[in-house]
């Protein structure tokens, strides 16, 4: 560690500022007691070299992308917002542990009179990191063994695998990374996995096994993904008493589907945001590429923030999904229309929830902070109290009927709900909610869950 | 469930009649079914004709993982779901019909070492023969298996397959025996189903039992069956009063009763 990169002008193939010497910058030593002001604001400064110190298996050309900028920098202001920037765009590769900015004077044969050095100095990443744990829960015990690789080969590569041993399941998930150099935005990844699952409101067990490859790549403020995705499906019967409906779907399947993401997201937080909206579009198609399924499914979400007086945030959002040809959505439960049963809202068979082919869901939501602000500025922070109002639509579209039909098909028999609780952010991932739910225009069939209902996920409506 | 709440419910449905719309779901039949899976199939098949119990056939690709114990064929019969001839059987006595009921203890027990032969040899000899022996399995076993499945789930699903039975093989011992033999322990089986038929028209004289459907099931199917060779059906072939018995109850409970549900 330690080796030092300097970069200079010339070799480099970005443009830099010219080497002209200025006509006000000869006070250089002048005292400085009364030029203290006028350097740092007016003084026209050239940033001769950056050096970037630590690098130990980091390869230099994708970090020459990041840093070009600051060789724009006219003056002292400039050279330390770009230095930031260029700070932050190096800390978004996932390559540094730390990164820190250092500004000083050039020395040396070649030093111009307002010449500045800019040395980042970094920390990468261990080569390896690994983790263990042991988990407990669901009348299952597992061990996750976890390994990532960040940086594999240099260029911000990263490699991350993941494998959980339980007394009933096992899975894994291994993932490879790669941004283009010098356009972070713009990467691939390659995954591949088998995860396992019960769903007991549908008395179904399901095992997939897939490998997909994905490209993501921004266009103006918009962020697409192109994916390609390749899996082995087994479903069987969670027991003896699953309806007919369910095990006649038991067995193997192989779906092999293009899909393709547009997310638009200016929202200042995934969880709890407080400004800012989100839209996704997201579309699949199955059976043109192989396989066995054959369905095309559309997805629209969209969700708008707004914040009000007196600290609170009102939120709006709905999401609408249309698949043709199979029944996959649910609906139901705490994280989409609270008050009903985890999916358990629409098409069922002896107590064994279908699914549909399309629905619709909508929420509007106003969250304020805790009354009287205990814990202000600090732990109480995490907490917000919310009132909500949600509604939805689960059913199967009919193929001899027109749009029309279908639309008037989801408008009838609309499931709402309205009801406050208390929500807890955890970290920047998830989120807890306990919630008092009173569900109304309940059809034969919902299972509802009236009265608190607890919830913990990562999206919820 | 547990163990008693499931026989409580048995119990219940057991009252029951047999309802119209009984189904007995197997492979499908044209692509996909295997010898040992139809055997099976068609001694199901005939012992509801036995009982005079009318029964739908349903070919489904996935009818292996729907069953409930991952044996073919199962029937479907109001809410309950039974899988296997042996566990069939009791189901169709609960709900009062029975071929055995005239039979003494001493027969009884006869009849179930006698189903316990047919099991243990010929099931096992039909299962070696598709899928331990390389050129059945290649040729004919794995290609049938996997024709409902697209590349490369089929390849996957036919060597799993494979996999298992020879594990199976394995642990019962006959993964060291070679073909011949096998054709030796089929000989040998079928003639002491022979002997023990003689000159009756079933095993137990006048009335035919679960014994008989379970050996026409097996006996038919291995007869009627087109393999890579004909060594097995030959030696069925050798004792004819097996012969014959297959062809009386082909035509007693097949052909004359498909007849006359035509006529009616």
């Amino acid at each position: 560690m330690g080796t030092v990169h300097a970069r200079s002008l010339d070799p480099l193939p970005m443009q830099g500022p010219e080497l002209g010497v200025q006509a006000d910058d000869m006070d250089l030593g002048e005292p400085e007691q009364e030029e203290k002001q006028e350097v740092l604001e007016n003084k026209d400064v050239v940033v001769q070299h950056v050096h970037i110190d630590g690098l130990g298996r980091t390869k230099e050309d994708i970090l020459t992308y990041e840093v070009a900028d600051v060789f724009r920098a006219k003056n002292l202001i400039d050279v330390m917002k770009k230095s930031h920037e260029a700070r932050q765009k190096l800390l978004r590769l996932g390559i540094f542990r730390h990164v820190e900015v250092v500004i000083d004077t050039t020395e040396g044969a070649d030093a111009l009179p307002n010449g500045l050095d800019v040395t980042f100095e970094v920390k990468e990443l261990r080569r390896m990191t690994g983790s263990y744990n042991t988990m407990v829960g669901n009348n299952e015990g597992s061990m996750v063994l976890g390994l990532k690789l960040p940086n594999v080969f240099g260029r911000a590569e990263k490699l991350t695998f993941q494998f959980s041993y339980g007394t009933k399941e096992t899975s894994y998930g291994l993932s490879f990374f790669k941004p283009q150099p010098g356009h972070f935005e713009r990467n691939f990844s390659i995954n591949l996995y088998k995860v396992t699952g019960q769903f007991p409101w549908s008395s179904l067990r399901e095992t997939d096994r897939g490998v997909s490859t994905e490209f993501s790549f921004p266009i103006w403020r918009t962020n697409h993904t192109l994916k390609w995705e390749g899996v082995w499906r087994e479903l069987g019967c969670l027991a003896r008493t699953a309806s007919f409906s369910v095990r006649e779907e038991s067995g193997h399947s192989l779906k092999s589907s293009l899909s393709h993401t547009m997310v638009i997201d200016t929202r200042n937080s995934t969880i709890l945001p407080r400004k800012g909206a989100l839209l996704k579009i997201n579309q699949e198609l199955a059976g043109y590429t192989g396989g066995d399924v054959s369905f095309l499914k559309e997805d629209f979400e969209i969700q708008l923030n707004k914040t009000l007086f007196w600290d609170s945030v009102r939120c709006c959002g709905g999401n609408y999904c249309l698949c043709l040809f199979i029944a996959v959505f649910y609906l139901g439960g705490p994280t989409s229309v609270r008050g009903y049963s985890m999916y358990s809202i629409g098409p069922q068979s002896e107590g064994d929830y279908l699914g549909g082919e399309a629905f619709w869901a909508g929420g509007l939501h106003l969250y304020t902070p805790l009354p009287f602000r205990p814990g202000r500025g600090g732990f109480g922070e995490l907490f917000r109290t919310h009132f909500f109002l949600n509604a939805g639509n689960l059913c199967n579209l009919n193929y001899g009927e027109g749009p029309r039909a279908h639309l008037s098909k989801l408008a009838e028999c609309i499931r709402w709900s309205y009801g406050a609780g208390i929500v807890l952010r955890l970290g920047n991932i998830a989120r807890l909610e306990l919630n008092y739910c009173i569900p109304m225009g309940v059809q034969s069939g919902d299972r509802i869950c009236d009265g608190v209902q607890f919830g913990a996920g990562i999206r919820f409506l | 469930m547990s163990l008693a709440a499931e026989a409580f419910v048995s119990q219940i449905a057991a009252a029951e009649p047999w309802p119209e719309k009984a189904t007995l779901y197997q492979p499908l039949k044209e692509d996909q079914i295997l010898l040992s899976d139809s055997a099976s199939s068609l001694a199901v098949q005939t012992f509801l004709r036995m009982c005079g119990l009318p029964v739908q056939v349903s070919c489904c690709a996935n009818a292996e993982y729907m069953s409930p114990s991952g044996k073919v064929p199962f029937i479907h019969v109001g809410n309950q779901v039974v899988s296997e001839l042996g566990p069939i059987v009791q189901f169709i006595k609960a709900k009062g019909h029975s071929l055995s009921d005239g039979l003494d203890d001493v027969q009884r027990a006869e009849m179930k070492a006698y189903m316990e032969l047919v099991n243990n040899m010929l099931l096992t000899a039909e299962l070696y023969i598709q899928w331990c022996d390389d050129y059945t399995a290649t040729e004919i076993s794995r290609p049938r298996y996997s024709s409902p499945y697209s590349w490369p789930l089929n390849h996957i699903l036919a060597y799993q397959k494979q996999w298992e039975v020879r594990r199976k093989m394995n642990a019962i011992g006959w993964s060291g025996k070679s073909l011949e033999q096998v054709y030796e322990d089929v000989s040998q089986c079928c003639q002491a189903l022979s002997q023990r038929l003689g000159t009756q028209p079933y095993f137990f004289n006048k009335q035919p039992t679960e014994l008989d459907a379970l050996v026409f099931g097996h006996l038919f199917t291995i007869l009627t069956t087109q393999l890579t060779n004909d060594e097995l059906a030959e030696k069925v072939k050798s004792y004819t009063n097996l012969l014959s018995f297959c062809h009386r109850i082909d035509q007693t409970y097949f052909k004359e009763h498909d007849r006359e549900s035509q006529v009616s």
